[in-house]
This record gives C-alpha cells, structure tokens and sequence, in this order.
C-alpha cells in the first residue's frame, strides 16, 4: 500500500493545481458507471410497473380515438411486418391545431397518459430542500436513513420497467446509456486532495473531463491505473470544499455541477445545489451519489431526440416521460407559468482509481520512439 | 491452369535448387576432401566445428525480404514453429527441416512477395529494367533482375547454371501468360521457395592459417558475420567484399566488422540474440487469466518484450553501458498500457485509439523496480496463467541468466499445494512451497530455484506490484549462490554481481553466433577475459566473437561422429 501511495503522489505532481491548503495526498479516479441511483423493489409501484412498451403504444392508440377492432388490425398487419400504418400514428399520435405531430419534439400535444410514479418510501439522494422530514413526499436513504430525501426524478421514471434496477442490477436505460457514453465521450475524472485520506478532514473534490475516453481491460471492465490528461475547458471543471470521515467523502459548497456528455443521452449533466457522497474504498474503487436539481427539459428531450426507436427499444413511452417529469418537478418554478424548471436528482457513480494528468503541448506521433 | 503452371514451376526450380546444394561447382564452394582434425594446427583457443545448413527464422525471413524489396512488402504466411536447442533457437535451426505444411506456407508467402513485386505500381522501382515487349520473354532484363535479387537473396552470386534456370523459367511463363511480368512474378516466386534462400548453406575451403584445417568459404563468411551482427543477410558491401577475397583477410574482416557495429542495423542483431535468448517466443502461446489479470492485454505483452529489449538497448548500444547493470538499471522505458501495469502515470498526446507512443521512465532509487528481472517481461513470461511462480522464474534465472541447468521435475509430482492459491493454511508463495518441499524427491531442486524466484513475489502473475497476498505479507528474502539478499533490488545487484551473469552471456552469445553450443572452453575463457577488459561492453563482444578465428572455422564431416557424442540435449519450445 505504501507503494501504491507514493505512485500516487507521484502523480501528484502531474495533477491539476487545486485550491486545497497544503494538499500531501491526491487521489485521482475515473468514473466508470453514471445512471440514476435506482433502489426498486416489488412494492413500490402500486400494482406493478407500468406496461411495457407495446402495451403502452395500445393506449396511445386508443387515445388517438382507434378502436379496438383497427387497434387489432394494425397489429396484426405489424405481425406481420406491415407496421407502417401503426407506427406511422405512432410516431405522429402529438396533435397540435388538430394536425398530427411528432410526440417526441412536442411532448406537451399528445394526452398525458397517466402513468404511475414511485409510491416506495425510500430513495437514494440527499435534503435538497434543506427542510429534512418536513418535506412532502420525501423519502428515506436506503444507505444513510436520512429522511426527507429528495428524489423526484426517481419518483417519476422508477415505475417504467426500462428505469427500474438497483446499484449492482443495472436498469436497463441506464446501462444502454452508459454503454453508449462510455465509449463515445471523454471519461470524467474525480480528484480527491486532502492531507490524508487515510483520516478525517477537509478535502477537495474535483470534478473534470478528461481528453481520453474510458480505457477498458480485456474482460471490458474499466481499467484502473490509467493516465488521462485534463480537459481545460472550464464548463467541465468543478471544485467543491468537503470533509472526508470515516472513508466517506461529502462536499459542503453545494454550488451549482456542470459536466459535458454524449448529446445521445444529454448534451450535458446539470445540477444546481449539487450534493455529494463519496466512499472511497480499501480496493482502490471508488462508488459515490451526486445529487441536485436537474432541469427537466434537458432530460426529457435526450429521451426524445432518440425517437420511436428508443422508445421502442429501450425506454418505452417517451411522451409519458415528459408528463411524469413534468409532474413532478419540484423547484425552480417557472415566474410565469409556476412550472416547476427543475427536478431533484441523485445519480450514482463508481469509479476506479486514475492518473489525471495535465495536457501537454502536442508533439509529432512517433517522436518518443515508437517502434 | 496459371496456379498448375506455378506450382510446377517452382517445384521443379526448388527441386533443382536442392541438387545444386551439391552439384554446383560453378565457383569455389564445394568442400575439399576432408582432413583428420589431428592435423589441424593447434593453438589455445582454435576450436572448429562442423559446417551447419541453418533455417532462416520467420525474422530473418522477413528482414531479408525487405531488404531487397523494402519494408512495404507484405509476408502473408507462417512460418514453422522453431526448435530450441541448448537454450537458443538459432542453435535449433540447424537441425529443423520444412514440413510439407510449412511448403505450402513459404510457396503462398512467395508467391505473395513476388506479385507485389512486379505489381504495376511497384515494378519500375523494384525491377529498375523494363522488357522490350510486356507481353513477351525478355532474357536480358528478367537476366538483370534474377541476378540482383538472386545473389542478395542466396547471399552469393548466382552459378550460371542457376541464373539460365530462372531466366528460362521466367520465358516460359511469360510465353504461357502472354505477360513478361507473369513469368517474371513466377521466377521469382520459385527463387523464395527455393532451399538455396530458406536455408543458410555453409560451405568451407582450407584454411591457409590453420594447417590442414577448413575455414568457410567468403560467402558463408559473408553471411555468419551479417545474420549474427544484423539478423538479417549480407548486404552489397559485405557481399563485395566476399567477392573481392577481402573477407578472407583478417583485414578485411575486420574493416566489415567494424563497419556493422557502427551501424545502426546492429540494434536488429542486438535484438535478435535477447528475443531468442530471453525465449520471447513463448509470448506467442503465454495466456493469462484474464479475471485475475485484467491488465495483460495482447498489447501489454508485446509491449512488455519491448521495453526490455529498448532497456537492453538503450543501456548497452546507445548508452554504452555494462552488460551486467541491465539487472540494475533503474532506467527503461514505458507506454501507457504498461503504465496502467505498473501503476505509473504516462501521459501522451496522441488521440484516443492511436497506438502508443514509448516514453522515457525512471524509476525512483527507493522503488522496488530495477533491472529487467523486475519488468512485466521477465516476471509475466515466467509465470502460469493464474498466479506468479517462485519455481518457473527461479528455473528461468538459473537457466537463461546464469546457464545453470535445473533438472526437469520427477514424474507424478503432486503440485496441488503450489497451485492452490487460496489455501487459508498457505497463505504466501513461500508458505506453499516450504509445503510442497517436504517430499525430498522436490526439495534438492526447489532448494535451488525458490529462493531467487521468491525475492519476485511482489509481481503477480502479471508483473504487477504487491505486498501482501491474501492477506499476508510476502518475504522476498534468500540467497543466490551463497550471497543473501532481501528484495528484489537486491538480487538485481547479487545477479550483476555473480561470475556466471557475465559468463553466461559470452556462452549463449558465442553459440548463437556460430549455432551450436560452445564447448571450447579455451576459446570460451579468452572470450570472457576479453569481455572483462572491454568492462562487459555488448559490442565488444561481438567483435571478438566475430574477429575470431573459431568463428568461421569447420572440421569436415568424418569427425561428425566425435561431434554427435556430444550433441547438445534438444528442448522442447
């Protein structure tokens, strides 16, 4: 170990400059899962989850006015490998002065379908609110038993099938995304500073984009150890004061997080009083929550932008998405309409220990002695 | 009916080429009648040997190849598996033939070799002459090329004999084909299958300076001196000097050696002998556990072999350096994917997916890495899929390092307490095999082998670092040949320190340079004297090896049979 630690402050010197007073330890990790912090459990949508996706595409059918008879026929032609009639009102079931639009790009023209949302007790996440128990609807940390947690955004997506899961079953939207970002988008890098990680005190945490994506073992799990250099652009750099106890890592700014993303699932991740829990463990590993209010729209159009073939595919109805999200936004209201703007949020995150290192001036491929 | 008339062609032409081995009188290169070896001459160190026909390796092959075509020139084959004999490969090719697979794969590489070298786009430059018809024969230009790729390519001039046979061969596949460069591409084809290009021939004539003994001839002296110094065949120089009877002067030898070690090709010859030596090869079939040791990428090993070979070469050619701090240097070199192994920052610049680019390293004088013992190379090569082995890097030290033979273990031997690296009763390496070496039938050789291979068990199985293992903290204490050491710093130093690092070096250099293992041990002592006062200097080396008169003599066949009795033990790869 003692090794391994002075490798590490040996990186150290290759390290960002951070704010930390008289940092001795740093430790660098790059994330290697992001989804929402799921926790879903077989009572927690009353009655079951939400229909999967073909029964979904049955209601919307019938909401456009469809009756059962050409609902019947429409599928069995789609059986049968003539969909055209069927996913053509699918893909046009948005109505806007009487005329058929995308439900994906106008969210708001197709009829809310009621789907349910999470009436569980317990969430992951943090006391956005600041009002602990006396908030309405919070919930409780399955972890830290925190009460008044909130955690909307679980509440409005955890009863679709493609959301629900737990921290080790992945749910399904989140591993597809995470399967898609990970190759396709620079890694995230998170930096730890403090005088000793081995004990109680002030840290900092830093959050940055990388150049390099995520770099892979054999087997495909993420690889520990590798060097990545940091992504100057600012808009990808965070930095919060925290403490470490007991292991756990927590930040005290709780200021606003920005990082760039894959536009696939969202041009970037947004969160205002953003919140953090952070274990960092014996293994080298790292698993965290990050918590904060998200805007919704954000979200709700990363979900749309991949139209009728993620939701088919991955997410199931994506205009029921919109109307949950919308539902129950709590904070930031809207000065004009009082819609709330934003959604609490917690993710979760795992990381494996990295060096992040300090781009350097490109130099000619080849000059180092490449054989 | 073109693929019929090729196969026919260079089968005949190959079949001639075998007899020619025997037949060609055309210049001087035929084997006088023999002498007793009683008559030879004697002096302190003056030990001939008997007169090798050697297989090409695949990189010999290759560097051959592009030598006369250039680098761009794809193989698109592969090559026979090699046999290694008395710890080195190249002693092994003497005594490796071709299977009738191994046919198959050089006419396809061949045929491969001679298409892209009258393909339209590379003809002007590769053929430098052009027919007078392109749909016809033409003797004096498919003449010129036969010529010059054949005398590099059978590292001599072609007999007269030999060049008609190819012209004549490339006529009459021009005249089948209707095209100058088919027939030329079927000439050619059939001059790389031919065992006169596959085979190193060595031919000997009487050595004025010996009386009654044999020396090579100019030309085998042309390509001992290049395929040792270079890996690769003589070049126009070299084989100038062969044809001018300059190499049959110690002069003269000495102004084309001195020419090749100042050469940068000399790296590729520096190369060539560790790779064998260090038994690289075995990187071909080495599998690690890819749960266990998620690292240990393809890309991982091949680097691996790399950065000892950079680390030998940087510190021996470039640096000058003694040959026996290659077990101390702190000095290598690194890339990310081995950065990632030993947990090093390497920072690059390249784009994501770009190959990695090699940086300077430095290890720290407290770190416990040092010396190519302690690098992935070494400490992954010589380990099974699942864990570290004490025992199998201990056997490789003692053998490679230190020419020292370990027996091969009894039959039956129980190995389950070694393998078992769960065991809760033992926990270290050294727990499980102070167990495995209560059966005295194992003790006398574990007795020899663990204790150096124990003072590595800080790298896994992978040549990662560690402490601990399960739990419990591993002791890299022991001793080698009566010195103790507690790390694996330490042993780097007993090892650069030990008589037989240094010893063993002039061995295995010695016969990989005349492909056969040395058992002269006047000839083996003067080396060694000379390599102490060049202070282990790796050219210098290589220079007395190849300034010495042993190194181009040879007895003739009737002293074969006093030569087998001590045939060296074969191994298996």
């Amino acid at each position: 170990m003692r090794t391994y630690i002075s490798a590490v402050l040996g990186a150290a010197a290759l390290t960002v400059s951070l704010s930390a007073p008289a940092a001795a330890e740093t430790r660098s990790y790059v994330v290697s899962w992001f989804g929402l912090a799921t926790n879903s459990d077989e009572k927690d949508c009353p009655g079951g989850p939400n229909p999967g996706v073909q029964l979904q595409y049955l209601k919307s059918l019938a909401d456009l006015g469809y009756n059962s008879k050409q609902i019947e026929e429409m599928v069995k032609k789609s059986q049968n490998g003539d969909g055209g009639e069927m996913f053509d009102a699918l893909r046009n079931r948005g109505r806007m002065d009487g005329k058929p639009v995308s439900p994906y790009i106008y969210p708001a023209t197709t009829k809310d379908p009621q789907w349910k949302a999470i009436t569980g007790k317990q969430a992951f996440g943090f006391n956005l609110d600041g009002r602990g128990e006396a908030t309405r609807n919070g919930f409780e940390d399955p972890q830290t038993h925190e009460k008044g947690v909130n955690n909307e955004l679980y509440r409005a997506l955890g009863c679709y099938i493609s959301m629900r899961g737990s921290l080790s079953g992945r749910p399904t939207y989140w591993a597809w995304a995470w399967g898609q970002l990970k190759d396709s988008q620079p890694a995230w890098l998170i930096t730890v500073d403090g005088a000793d990680l081995s004990k109680d005190g002030p840290v900092t945490v830093t959050f940055d984009r990388a150049l390099e994506h995520l770099k892979s073992n054999v087997d495909g799990s993420p690889r520990a150890d590798a060097t990545y250099r940091i992504d100057s652009d600012p808009r990808s750099h965070n930095s919060y004061r925290g403490e470490i106890k007991g292991g756990m890592v927590t930040i005290t700014d709780h200021t606003d997080f920005r990082m760039l993303q894959n536009p696939l699932v969202a041009p970037e991740v947004k969160l205002s009083k953003a919140h953090l829990r952070m274990k960092l463990k014996d293994d080298g590993t790292l698993d965290a929550f990050l918590g904060g209010y998200q805007p919704w729209s954000d979200l709700y159009f990363s979900f749309g932008s991949g139209g009728i073939g993620i939701e088919q595919c991955v997410t199931g109805d994506v205009p029921g998405l919109y109307w949950l999200m919308r539902k129950h936004a709590d904070a930031d209201p809207d000065p004009k309409t009082g819609q709330n703007t934003t959604i609490s949020a917690t993710y979760y995150m795992e990381g494996v220990q990295a060096f992040a290192a300090q781009p350097m001036t490109p130099k000619v491929a080849g000059d180092a002695g490449a054989r | 009916m073109r693929s019929l008339l090729f196969r026919t062609t260079a089968l005949l032409i190959a079949l001639g080429g075998l007899a020619a081995c025997s037949a060609d009188t055309s210049k001087q290169t035929v084997s006088a009648p023999a002498a007793k070896t009683a008559a030879v001459q004697k002096d302190a160190v003056y030990a001939p040997r008997q007169l090798v026909m050697r297989r090409l390796s695949g990189e010999q092959y290759q560097n051959v190849i592009h030598d006369v075509f250039g680098p761009t020139i794809e193989l698109g084959g592969r090559f026979e598996p090699d046999l290694r004999v008395g710890g080195l490969l190249a002693v092994g090719s003497g005594d490796v033939s071709i299977t009738a697979a191994g046919i198959e794969q050089y006419d396809t590489m061949s045929r491969r070799i001679a298409g892209q070298v009258v393909d339209e786009k590379r003809r002007d430059m590769m053929l430098r002459c052009k027919p007078a018809n392109a749909a016809a024969p033409d003797d004096v230009c498919a003449g010129q090329v036969m010529a010059r790729v054949g005398r590099i390519l059978y590292r001599r001039p072609l007999s007269q004999t030999e060049l008609q046979a190819y012209v004549t061969a490339a006529n009459v596949g021009a005249v089948k084909t209707k095209s100058f460069y088919a027939g030329l591409q079927l000439s050619l084809a059939a001059m790389l299958s031919s065992p006169k290009f596959l085979f190193r021939t060595e031919m000997s004539e009487p050595d004025p300076d010996h009386a009654g003994g044999w020396r090579l001839d100019a030309y085998s002296k042309a390509s001992q001196l290049s395929f040792f110094l270079w890996n690769s065949g003589p070049d126009q120089i070299l084989l100038d000097a062969a044809d001018s009877g300059k190499l049959n002067t110690r002069k003269g030898v000495a102004e084309q050696v001195e020419r090749m070690i100042a050469s940068q090709r000399l790296e590729e010859g520096v190369r060539a002998f560790f790779i064998d030596n260090f038994g690289f090869d075995q990187f071909e079939t080495l599998t690690k556990d890819t749960t266990l040791f998620p690292k240990f990428s393809a890309q991982a090993a091949a680097d691996a072999q790399e950065q000892t070979l950079k680390t030998i070469v940087d510190l021996l050619l470039k640096n000058k350096g003694d040959y026996r701090d290659i077990f101390t240097t702190k000095k290598t070199f690194i890339t990310q994917e081995l950065g990632a192994i030993y947990r090093i920052p390497v920072v690059d610049t390249l784009p994501n997916g770009a190959p990695d680019t090699w940086q300077p390293y430095e290890f720290a004088a407290t770190d416990p890495r040092g010396g190519i013992l302690t690098q992935v190379a070494f400490t992954a090569l010589h380990s099974p899929p699942g864990r570290g082995s004490p025992t199998l890097r201990g056997k490789a030290l003692r053998e490679v390092l230190l020419c020292q033979k370990v027996p091969a273990p009894p039959a039956a031997v129980k190995f389950d307490i070694v393998q078992d690296t769960n065991n809760p009763l033992y926990k270290t390496a050294r727990d499980r095999l102070a167990a495995h070496a209560n059966n005295p039938v194992c003790a006398g050789c574990h007795k020899i082998i663990d204790p150096i291979g124990l003072a590595l068990e800080n790298f896994d199985g992978a040549g990662a670092y560690r402490t601990t293992e399960q739990g419990a903290k591993i002791d890299t204490s022991g001793m080698l040949d009566g010195v103790n050491f507690t790390n694996a710093a330490e042993l780097g130093k007993v090892v650069h320190d030990n008589p037989a690092t240094t010893s063993c070096l002039v061995n295995r250099l010695s016969a990989y340079a005349i492909g056969r293992p040395v058992q002269e041990a006047a000839w083996l002592d003067d080396l060694k004297q000379r390599f102490s006062a060049s202070n282990y200097q790796l050219p210098a080396l290589m220079r007395e090896i190849a300034m010495s008169d042993n190194f181009f003599a040879v007895v003739q066949s009737e002293t074969k049979a006093a030569a087998t009795e001590a045939a060296p033990q074969r191994e298996a790869r």
